[in-house]
């Protein structure tokens, strides 16, 4: 393993190693028949494929259904490749071998400049890093829902996996019948030959498994059928009738009341631990209650008790009662106004001397800035902010377990299957042989089921129970009070006008919280390193947007306040996106320019860019004026590999003045590449403007004395129905793989609407959220 | 203690049951009526809602000693496979649930809407529906309830001379008491809880 984390370490420093390259066979992860077990009737075909009696597919599925509607995209992809109708492809659990892994999960780790990324103008360097990187995580095999990757990790390996099984079924129906393969038709799940053969994948399937495919081709884009289409969900019915089984869903049934609840309580100041409890016989002594479990610190938990009782309420009403002494952390209690002031001041210090880790520089910006100056031009300078968040995804954390005979199954609600294993053995004492993982629907995930923290837990209090299963779930309080928030950050960003009024020179430097060190840390003990790389996850979103500023220097100061801090969907981009596109938007009008206009002429070397921008703004009606009262803010930013222009129409609300601005209309564009479903991209548009919209103008997290102030739905708002706008979603063609979607249409939100407020104010809006 | 849940009297077993236990962890732990969630605890997302006596309810603020007697409906009871709510049909329409979680409440906050108001507004149906959803599917809830005003509006038209309505499904008895078990020593349990199991107590079409 050191040598891996050397080797990771060394791609993700910047890629300095040349080792070659080469296109790694996505057949290398087409897995083997054994790694997908076959029950009663079903013949596996490969890794990914298997095919039941009734011809029906299921498909191994590893990535975690959050929303974003991966099990539908996925099955979609196997589906185009085999002509099966998409509702006769049924995801089913997958292994735990390495083929399942997310390779696109950590390429998409390395801090590259998309410049560097442009199809037919890739540098070596960035075609080295992702080389290393690809190969190390294949390697790996880690499996993780996130990043908003699924879809362009699975798009080569997993319809080479159903191409290849149907090249073996056609194969197979080619020998039964003798007439060449090329007269073998398949269309709806049905192998047909013009003279009247036919049969279903069930009938050849037991053939088709000792067939070699031969040539394997996968099916051109113009005889797709299903890829490109708005196909329902395969998820809605179940979703619709209270069938659908989210983590605190399991109920383990035989023997019937097997199944124990416990409560947590974890010390209030994060990273404390409990001291004494007082009580513990008298609330043990009550009716349901039946263990009292002291929990350790571990995978970035703070400590506490867990109280096992025979329903969740009277677990959750034993935990209340104890009385227990806290201590707090011996480093001392964190307080979160004070870490925002130590940013602001790291930030400005790095700026005055060039100093944090340069994510980007060109030219020489320090240099152009005095010239600009002597030139007549402008300096133009503004601090943004941004304050902790927390995920409230509406499911709480919860994980349930069963330790037996020597073996642990867990059932989670988790986005880092991999991981959750890997911890539960170590919780345990067992090897990760004896782990079994069931991983349910995710009532929200958002990056907080990145995590493992409860992991732990569920184990420490299975291990108290006798054999029987536990479900050990944290109330709302808990799962505010104990997150891995979105770090609190700053930046100073300063720009350098020419006499046009076009900026020649940018200097920026942002601070907050490393996470993905300390993540790693938590999560996958065995790749965290002792020296922290440059953590591409809080500084993206502002070394990386397009603008062509010929003299750039964007850095990143990483801080460690002792805050929990995590991946909060989309990470970086969500706070850098509104510190970058309010700054923009900040020089647009120093320049005495329009906002679209000022963007697209810094994008004259980016047409997808400036494709995607236009589009939004046509729809919206950019340039026509909006009603009396209301104003149109836009934004502009690429993450995850795909574009996202947002224009927002938004109004102080009525009456004017009472503090609440209202956003009438939303309008996006997006460039995700191909698009396997845009009804899901437009859902995933929806969500993120709604997502967005809550944190700009409600969301703030505060911490004093170590303590979260923020305790509960009535005081960490969330947008809600009436105050939803329309939102309309337009895609711009591609032909490119596709890219992200779950992730990109966040970052936006927070400038486009800080932009439109200043167009109804004439003020300038600097820190989120947006206080009107 | 005995309730009225989905059409049905449900005795509780008694070594469980405090009549100050809020209703949602009766449907939920005791007769593992799993479809209602848990998402506050204090009545303010909405996830829990179920009707009571035909009005939404956040059952987890509601104890037990307040629906004796009462009309307790859940979403396990809001329609069938073979016959699907209007609301049902229009969420599958319509595409609306992401994550799924708060989507439970949302239908029956919207069944309780439509049935005292059978074509409400777009006020109506913002002063109605405040559950909290956080993947963000507001817009399409709120095109959904208005289509399944309109189907519910529009009377289906026999395709042949009219036929006797289907009988209803047979009801299998709710989750019965079951015994309690020591901390040692139980038996095996197999579970529900595959990714993208259907699994649920039988319902009964409202």
């Amino acid at each position: 393993m050191r040598r891996r984390t050397w080797l990771l370490s060394a791609a993700a420093a910047g890629g300095a190693l040349l080792v070659g390259w080469s296109v790694l066979p996505p057949r290398a992860r087409l897995g083997g028949r054994e790694l997908l077990p076959a029950d009663e009737g079903e013949v596996s075909l490969n890794g990914w494929i298997k095919i039941a009696r009734d011809g029906a597919v299921r498909l191994a599925m590893p990535r975690s259904e959050m929303g974003q509607g991966v099990h539908t995209a996925l099955a979609i992809l196997v589906a185009e490749e085999l002509d099966i109708p998409l509702e006769r492809v049924q995801p089913v659990e997958a292994g735990r071998d390495a083929v399942y892994g997310n390779v696109a999960a950590f390429v998409a780790t390395l801090p590259l400049h998309p410049r560097d990324e442009r199809p037919g103008h890739r540098t070596h360097a960035a075609r080295a890093g992702r080389w290393f990187v690809a190969k190390l995580a294949r390697e790996l095999g880690v499996n993780l829902t996130g990043g908003s990757t699924s879809v362009a990790d699975a798009w080569l390996p997993l319809r080479l996996a159903a191409a290849t099984a149907r090249a073996q079924l056609v194969g197979a129906a080619s020998l039964r019948w003798r007439y060449p393969k090329e007269e073998i038709v398949v269309r709806d799940g049905l192998l047909t030959h013009p003279i009247g053969y036919h049969a279903h994948f069930g009938v050849l399937a037991a053939a088709a498994a000792t067939t070699p495919p031969g040539e394997v081709r996968l099916k051109p884009r113009e005889g797709w059928t299903l890829i490109g289409r708005s196909t329902p969900r395969l998820d809605v019915p179940a979703k619709s009738d209270g069938s659908a089984v989210y983590g605190l869903d399991v109920r383990p049934v035989d023997p019937p009341g097997a199944l124990l609840f416990a409560a947590v309580r974890m010390c209030p100041m994060l990273g404390g631990a409990p001291q004494r409890v007082v009580n513990e016989d008298e609330v043990l002594r009550r009716a349901g209650v039946l263990r009292l479990v002291r929990l350790p610190p571990a995978a970035g938990s703070t400590a506490g008790v867990a109280v096992v009782g025979v329903t969740s309420w009277h677990a959750r009403q034993a935990v209340d009662a104890l009385q227990i002494e806290w201590q707090p952390p011996p480093a001392g209690t964190a307080d979160s106004a004070a870490i925002e002031a130590a940013l602001e001041q790291r930030a400005r210090e790095a700026l005055a001397r060039d100093g944090g880790h340069a994510f980007h520089a060109r030219g020489d910006a320090r240099s152009a800035e005095a010239e600009a100056l002597a030139a007549g031009g402008r300096l133009y300078e503004a601090t943004f902010r941004a304050p902790y968040l927390a995920h409230a995804a509406l499911e709480p954390l919860n994980c349930t377990a069963q330790l037996r005979d020597g073996r642990l199954t867990l059932w989670a609600p988790t986005q880092v299957p991999s991981a959750t294993r890997t911890a539960a053995a170590h919780a345990a004492g067992l090897p990760e042989e004896a782990v079994t993982l069931h991983v349910t629907l995710l009532g929200g995930g958002f990056g907080r089921r990145l995590e493992v923290d409860v992991i732990p837990q569920a184990v420490a209090v299975a291990q108290e129970t006798g054999g029987r299963p536990v479900q050990l779930l944290w109330s709302r309080e808990e799962d505010f009070a104990h997150d891995f928030y979105r770090p609190a950050a700053v930046a100073v960003m300063r720009a350098a006008l020419g006499a046009d009024g076009r900026p020649v020179a940018w200097r920026v430097v942002s601070a907050g919280d490393a996470v993905l060190p300390r993540w790693l840390a938590r999560t996958m003990p065995a790749l965290a390193t002792r020296v922290d790389l440059p953590d591409k996850s809080t500084a993206a979103g502002l070394y990386d947007q397009a603008y062509d500023v010929p003299h750039q220097r964007f850095a990143h100061v990483a801080t460690e306040s002792g805050v929990p801090v995590g991946m909060w969907r989309s990470a970086g981009h969500a706070h850098n996106a509104f510190f970058m596109e309010a700054f923009v938007d900040e020089l647009a009008q120093a320049a005495r320019q329009d906002p679209v206009a000022f963007r697209l002429a810094l994008l004259t070397d980016d047409p997808r860019h400036a494709a995607v921008l236009r589009l939004a703004a046509d729809k919206a009606g950019w340039d026509r004026p909006p009603p009396p009262g209301h104003a149109l803010g836009v934004a502009l930013h690429e993450s995850f590999g795909s574009i996202v222009a947002l224009v927002l129409e938004v109004s102080l609300g009525t009456p004017p003045g009472d503090g609440r601005a209202r956003v009438h209309r939303a309008v996006c564009a997006i460039d995700c590449g191909t698009v396997v479903n845009p009804g899901i991209v437009a859902q995933q548009m929806e969500g993120a403007v709604v997502f967005g919209l809550s944190a700009a103008l409600h969301g703030r997290i505060d911490i004093e004395n170590g303590v979260v102030r923020q305790k509960n739905f009535g005081d960490y708002r969330l947008l809600g129905l009436a105050d939803t706008p329309p939102v309309e979603t337009h895609i711009v063609p591609s032909v490119a793989p596709p890219t992200g979607v779950g992730e990109p249409g966040v970052p936006p939100v927070a400038p486009a609407l800080a932009n439109a407020l200043f167009a109804l104010t004439g003020r300038r809006w600097r820190e989120l959220p947006l206080r009107w | 203690m005995d309730l009225l849940i989905n059409g049905r009297p449900t005795p509780l077993p008694d070594d469980r049951i405090d009549p100050a236990m809020p209703l949602l962890w009766v449907l939920r732990d005791v007769l593992q009526l799993t479809g209602t969630k848990y998402g506050c605890g204090i009545g303010a997302c909405g996830a829990c809602t179920v009707r009571l006596d035909g009005e939404a309810v956040r059952s987890c603020v509601v104890p037990l000693a307040a629906v004796q007697g009462r009309d307790v409906r859940t979403i396990e009871s809001l329609g069938s496979p073979e016959a699907p709510h209007p609301l049902q049909r229009a969420w599958v329409l319509h595409q609306v649930p992401q994550c799924g979680y708060c989507q439970s409440g949302m239908l029956m906050a919207a069944a309780a809407l439509l049935a005292r108001q059978p074509k409400p507004s777009d006020a109506d149906i913002e002063s109605a529906i405040t559950n909290l959803c956080r993947c963000g599917t507001y817009p399409r809830v709120r095109a959904a309830i208005h289509s399944a005003a309109v189907a519910i509006g529009v009377p289906p038209r026999p395709a042949r001379p009219a036929a006797p309505p289907p009988a209803p499904p047979p009801s299998p008895p709710l989750a019965p008491p079951t015994p309690p078990l020591s901390l040692d020593g139980a038996a095996p349990s197999p579970a529900r809880g595959v990714a993208g199991a259907r699994a649920g107590p039988a319902s009964r079409p409202e």
